[in-house]
């Protein structure tokens, strides 16, 4: 397929040619791309009625449901951005977000957790009375070039997330990648288990519905309950993955998770998180003649802007996989400390510029310019990434300049959990560290805490009860999976939590 | 060491917390487990007991507690 122009007008094209085309699958509910345009028309139709400014954002909150990508495509139709927020999310992140992103409304696709105050709430009969109205729009109103499409929050320093805002240009430089380089079939038939929130999801959804392809959701109460995930996944017919590598190491455990039983699956694509040469060997094993991708990219840069196909050569002759090239329209390179750019073979923090490096983060112009310039005419991005560039032009990954982890394909800032534990009343300091596991990725997240006095019975009630409080902060998969209680925390020289030596004790 | 005392290990190992005194505290519910700790679970009873415990087959309800963990690795001894 050629290259795409614009994203909202082809995914309508294929809606006028194909209306019957199946657009979504949400466990056997089969919705079309006639129904994906008249309902996104019609919302868009109904959002120009409300007058909203025009660059204020929409908050939209739901799961992975037919509603929410048709409410995504609704709100871009009318010319707005879409900030994603997962369902399962805390309601103090939704009136965070709802703070620093000064949205002019939202759309609750699930009932919201909380009262945003005066913000305009469409939602419920409302909401699919304007899905039904049977309204057109005209592509005058859609987002386009550098307006934004979507906002995307992701954990910041100080419990303050960050909304990166990617335009429509962003997004078109991201989805002609994918499809022009990861060898994607005609129509394909892709898994969506990532939240909306989680940029990963935009890796299976432009994509797919670009190439009138049919998005199989497989939601978060499925992928939690294994039984109910394995009896699913060989119906869905699936020729495209997307997934973190931490959720293929679940399906790597249950042995009919093969070419035999999922005949159709052809293409893996994993971004979010290292994939480690364990689990790509696993997994050739399994599906001997799939085309297996490992992608890089930080949200930043709209997704993943590095790849490369694991085959068995490459198995053969890394230990540690490479993250891959450089898609072709965007620049990385390392700066020596004198801001030259570094020669092949230097290892140092990844710099990328390109068209789909984001303009920067929503309403907040300090942590814009901390990590965003302008590089020879081009949007700049200091991804924080130790890499290493070999004169090929391949990327190999070492690790972070900062204190951001990767867990499960999420991303957490150490210091934001730092701040959520100090301020939690049950805690008289505490500090997060990551336990690292045999494959030098984060197993887990180990909180040593000093507990302030308390009358529990036990650890575990302790515990307990600090996981509790600190979800109605966080974002749950923020929350450490451990708590070790102790008398004090060590100190550096000057008084400061000497994180280092807790680092080192816990991955003693 | 007896089976009851590995799985306790790999649980303390796994939620931080020595369960022994909760041998029926529900490991879900209180977020001690979760789906990324229940795989870990399960891999570390294939390397340390030799339990292939299908996946396919695994109901949360039947391996929530440390004693309903220790009943189903002795069933499958």
């Amino acid at each position: 397929m050629g290259k795409v122009i614009n994203v909202i007008e082809q995914i309508d094209s294929i809606a006028v040619k194909h209306p019957d085309w199946i657009a979504y699958d949400y466990l056997g509910t089969k919705n079309t791309y006639g129904e994906l345009k008249a309902y996104s028309d019609s919302l868009a139709s109904y959002i120009l009625t409300q007058g909203l400014e025009e660059d204020a954002p929409i908050m939209v909150y739901g799961a992975q449901t037919f509603d929410m990508i048709a409410t995504f495509l609704g709100v871009v139709k009318s010319g707005h951005a879409y900030v994603p927020i997962d369902r399962h999310s805390p309601a103090e992140r939704l009136t965070m977000i709802n703070e620093i992103a000064n949205p002019g409304m939202c759309i609750a696709v699930e009932d919201l957790p909380v009262n945003l105050g005066d913000l305009p709430v469409l939602e419920g009969q409302e909401l699919n009375d304007a899905f039904n109205a049977n309204k057109n729009v005209t592509p005058n109103s859609f987002v386009t070039k550098d307006d934004n499409y979507y906002i995307i929050f992701t954990s910041g320093t100080t419990g303050k997330p960050k909304g990166v805002q990617i335009s429509h240009n962003n997004l078109l430089s991201f989805v002609n990648w994918e499809i022009g380089n990861l060898g994607l079939p005609e129509r394909p038939v892709t898994l969506s288990q990532p939240p909306y929130s989680f940029d990963l999801s935009v890796m299976d959804l432009y994509p797919t519905l670009v190439m009138g392809g049919t998005i199989k959701a497989v939601p978060k109460q499925v992928t939690d309950d294994f039984k109910k995930l394995f009896e699913i996944l060989p119906t869905l017919g699936l020729n495209v993955w997307v997934s973190t590598p931490s959720f293929m190491d679940i399906c790597l455990l249950q042995p009919t998770f093969d070419a035999e039983h999922l005949p159709a699956l052809s293409r893996f694509l994993f971004c979010g998180e290292e994939l480690t040469h364990a689990t790509a060997q696993a997994l050739k094993l399994r599906f001997p003649d799939a085309k297996i991708f490992n992608t890089y990219g930080p949200t930043e840069a709209t997704v993943a802007v590095s790849a490369i196909e694991i085959t068995d050569e490459v198995l053969k002759q890394y230990d540690r996989l490479p993250i891959g090239y450089l898609k072709e329209d965007t620049l990385g390179f390392i700066l020596d400390d004198n801001g030259r750019m570094a020669n092949a073979g230097a290892e140092g923090e990844l710099v990328l510029s390109g068209p789909s490096v984001s303009k920067g983060y929503l309403n907040n112009p300090e942590k814009t310019d901390e990590a965003f310039f302008e590089y020879e005419g081009q949007r700049a991005y200091k991804t924080g990434d130790l890499v290493k560039i070999d004169d090929t032009g391949m990327l190999y990954y070492h690790g972070r300049t900062d204190f951001q982890i990767k867990l499960h394909g999420y991303r957490i800032e150490l210091e934001e959990v730092n701040h959520y534990l100090n301020n939690d009343p049950l805690i008289q300091a505490g500090v997060a560290v990551p336990k690292y596991g045999k494959d030098q990725k984060v197993a887990q997240l180990v909180a040593y805490v000093v507990p302030e006095k308390n009358e529990f019975d036990s650890q575990i009630q302790l515990t307990v009860a600090i996981k509790d409080s600190l979800k109605d902060n966080m974002m749950e998969y923020a929350v450490p999976n451990r708590f070790v209680f102790v008398e004090s925390l060590p100190q550096t020289a000057n008084g400061k939590i000497d994180i280092k030596s807790v680092i080192a004790e816990v991955n003693a | 060491m007896n089976t009851k005392e590995t799985v306790l290990n790999i649980l303390a190992d796994l939620t931080g917390s020595d369960v022994s005194n909760s041998m029926d505290e529900n490991l879900f519910e209180t977020g001690l487990l979760d789906s990324m700790g229940t795989v870990q679970l399960l891999l570390q009873l294939q390397t340390e007991l030799g339990i292939m415990a299908p996946v396919s087959e695994f109901e949360r309800s039947e391996w929530d507690t440390p004693n309903k963990i220790i009943a189903k690795v002795e069933a499958m001894q």
